[in-house]
């Protein structure tokens, strides 16, 4: 039985910025943008719809007197984004 | 990725897997630290093996530029730390290595200089007294404890964070530069001081000069394309 896919992460850019901070520790928001190519606002909103789903952490701090934010994901979003995955595999497999 | 769309499953797969290709070339080790060991030890290793050979002193123990290489060593650490955009799990694991790395050869360090000293002391404590004889010329002298073959201990230190490091990040030129360090390590049992002190300076350019110089031009070309 086709389970939905979770809304949060089906969409193109919350997707991408999962499936890179799955991948790494933690990231600076320079970093996601870089590799996103999305524009500062339009990933600042998806990053805090991320956020407000307990997908990822957010720690907003100083260095070098510029303002640096860091995400990494929490285990909340890896289990999130694992069920994606699998539904997503049931999904195409019958497709 | 400008705005939200309503993405099919081959889509979504696509996003996936390219986001992961990208993480995986990210590469921000840039070698330096390795360079900077490599040379200082093999330095210290070659020059006070030329010490011996060719009869000559520099005039102060070589190996204290060991301690002068904290300085430019604790710079790279702090300057590459604020340079990074991302930490990965990898980055993560090989510095807690380098961390223990650290620790292990100061606490050595500390072994090779009390442990002798102590020895001497406890023994003296019990009411023992140890004596060497030379068998050729028949003198009778106190006996001092020693640490026999240390070098051996560093060439083991040094190979452990390459291999390690190599194993982690599947980069070759540390396995084979630390499996060459095992090798060093083994003549080193059977050699003479003088001679360890050149396998010392020989693993510092292939477990970690090579390896480093290695890394930088991986770096640059990372940087470059």
């Amino acid at each position: 039985m086709f389970n939905d896919l979770d809304p949060i992460l089906h969409s193109q850019l919350r997707l991408a910025v999962m499936s890179l901070l799955i991948g790494v520790k933690e990231a600076e928001f320079t970093f996601i943008r870089e590799k996103t190519n999305a524009s500062a606002g339009n990933l600042s909103v998806q990053i805090q719809k991320l956020k407000d789903a307990g997908y990822i952490d957010v720690i907003k701090q100083f260095k070098d007197n510029y303002p640096q934010t860091i995400c990494k994901i929490t285990k909340q979003g890896v289990k999130a984004f694992e069920v994606y995955v699998v539904n997503l595999q049931s999904y195409l497999g019958k497709s | 990725m400008s705005e939200e769309n309503k993405l099919s499953g081959q889509e979504s797969l696509q996003i996936i897997t390219e986001m992961i290709q990208k993480v995986k070339g990210t590469f921000n080790e840039n070698g330096s630290s390795a360079i900077l060991w490599g040379a200082v030890v093999a330095f210290c290793g070659l020059l006070s093996f030329a010490e011996i050979q060719w009869k000559f002193d520099v005039g102060f123990d070589i190996w204290g530029l060991i301690l002068v290489a904290c300085i430019p060593q604790l710079y790279i650490v702090f300057r590459e730390r604020k340079k990074k955009l991302v930490k990965t799990y990898q980055q993560a694991a090989t510095d807690n290595i380098w961390l223990v790395y650290g620790i292990s050869i100061a606490a050595l360090v500390l072994y090779q200089i009390i442990v002798p000293g102590v020895s001497d002391d406890l023994t003296a404590g019990e009411g023992v007294q140890l004596l060497q004889k030379n068998i050729q010329t028949g003198k009778i002298e106190d006996f001092h404890f020693y640490i026999p073959s240390g070098s051996s201990i560093y060439l083991i230190i040094y190979a452990f964070p390459t291999i390690a490091t190599g194993l982690v990040c599947k980069f070759k030129p540390m396995i084979y530069g630390a499996i060459i360090c095992y090798g060093l390590f083994i003549i080193s049992l059977f050699s003479a001081f003088k001679y360890d002190l050149l396998l010392m300076g020989l693993a510092g350019i292939f477990n970690w000069l090579i390896p480093g110089l290695i890394l930088r031009k991986r770096y640059l070309k990372g940087i470059a394309d």
